[in-house]
């Protein structure tokens, strides 16, 4: 075998077959990742390989699925306009819709955007919910986890409607897809018992809520 | 070719909700069984199951019908989904948790003897070392980082990311002829 280095096409050729088999750790992943979005030639390279690799799949045996479509949707279109509202609304949607294409035009950001900032009055237990192409993530930025035995569960709450689990908080920062959360929504953290809410809906105290927007 | 998951996909990009039921019905069992294979924790994989049809409704919009098929598109998005969650986990460190790593024996893989893609791929990791092949697919079907294969083959890191590039570049040989 030889050990001449890699030639650079050799490297990211390399590096996009790594990534699809999921060799790198955390730290390199990430990294990857922000080279698929920014680099659309290593983006080919790398659907190259999920293409190449896919008769592995064959080795991924089907196991029966629960039921999660409810919940699915509930995260995808919570909260449906009530009839009364939906002339108004649907008279109304082409137009939000207008202004919402030309504002992502026009701002287009390319750093994640700050959406909400939960905190204690004391800033003790801080998270930061930010947005970035359909991901929302939430990252702890001051306090520590809850204690053993218990987990943050984080909460999306339409306006009158029941919160949505996003999700629990543990040390790495959570990314769940989502799209931009709207104004006037909330986003909440309770306390819950190890593993999360047993019921769906928060079943401890609400430590930390903050109103997108507000 | 005939991809009716291409399909679906393809009308849940039209915001054709009946279409995303259906695709959930069809693919969930071939989604779960990826999860499940990768994170070996069955409430964590129903949660990521989750995670990854709200990311194909969601992205259903960037499908591209002619370089992939439908079924390929959404095995990527549950792989990468749940090697994402894997290596967040805090790195394990009691015997118990190499022994995991180290177990899953390519027992699925002796299967892949199908037609086409599958047969391809078959043919060219015969062309490489068995313990390099063994690799490859332990990393592609159990998620195994380079560290879980340095422990594994009992060799430094680096080495085994050396000849293991080397065999992937020449798989990409063997598959492009």
């Amino acid at each position: 075998m030889t050990d001449t280095p890699l030639t650079p096409r050799e490297e990211d050729e390399a590096q996009a077959a790594e990534y699809v088999l999921g060799l790198p750790d955390l730290a390199e992943r990430m990294a990857l990742e922000a080279r698929i979005k920014a680099d659309p030639c290593f983006a080919a390279l790398v659907t190259a390989w999920e293409t190449r690799l896919a008769g592995l799949n064959d080795g991924f045996d089907p196991v029966p699925a629960p039921d999660l479509l409810p919940q699915i949707e509930a995260r995808l279109f919570p909260a449906a306009p009530r009839p009364a509202r939906r002339s108004l609304f649907w008279l109304l949607a082409p137009l939000a819709a207008a202004l919402v294409l030309a504002a992502v035009f026009f701002v287009t950001p390319r750093e994640a955007v700050l959406v909400a900032t939960l905190q204690t009055e004391d800033a003790a237990l801080t998270y930061e919910a930010r947005y970035q192409d359909d991901t929302l993530t939430i990252t702890r930025v001051a306090g520590t986890a809850a204690a053993a035995g218990q987990v943050h569960e984080l909460w999306i709450i339409a306006p009158d409607a029941a919160p949505v689990s996003l999700g629990l908080l543990a040390d790495a920062p959570l990314s769940v897809a989502y799209r931009v959360p709207p104004k006037g929504w909330t986003l909440a953290v309770s306390l819950e018992p190890a593993g999360g809410s047993p019921t769906g809906q928060p079943t401890g105290p609400v430590i930390l809520a903050a109103q997108i927007g507000a | 070719m005939d991809d009716p998951v291409a399909d679906i996909i393809l009308k849940c990009a039209a915001q054709d909700r009946a279409a995303f039921g259906q695709l959930y019905r069809d693919t969930s069992a071939k989604l779960f069984g990826t999860l499940l294979r990768i994170l070996a924790d069955r409430s964590e994989a129903e949660d990521a199951l989750q995670e990854v049809y709200t990311r194909v409704w969601l992205r259903a919009g960037r499908f591209d019908a002619a370089k992939g098929r439908g079924m390929t598109w959404l095995i990527a998005i549950a792989r990468n989904l749940a090697i994402d969650r894997l290596r967040a986990r805090p790195p394990v460190t009691s015997d118990d948790g190499i022994e995991l790593a180290a177990s899953p024996e390519p027992r699925a893989e002796t299967r892949l003897i199908a037609l086409g893609e599958a047969r391809r791929v078959s043919d060219c990791f015969d062309t490489l070392e068995p313990d390099r092949a063994r690799a490859v697919r332990g990393a592609y079907l159990s998620g195994l980082s380079y560290a879980d294969l340095a422990t594994r083959h009992a060799v430094p890191l680096n080495t085994i990311r050396t000849w293991l590039r080397r065999s992937l570049l020449r798989l990409r040989e063997c598959l492009e002829t």
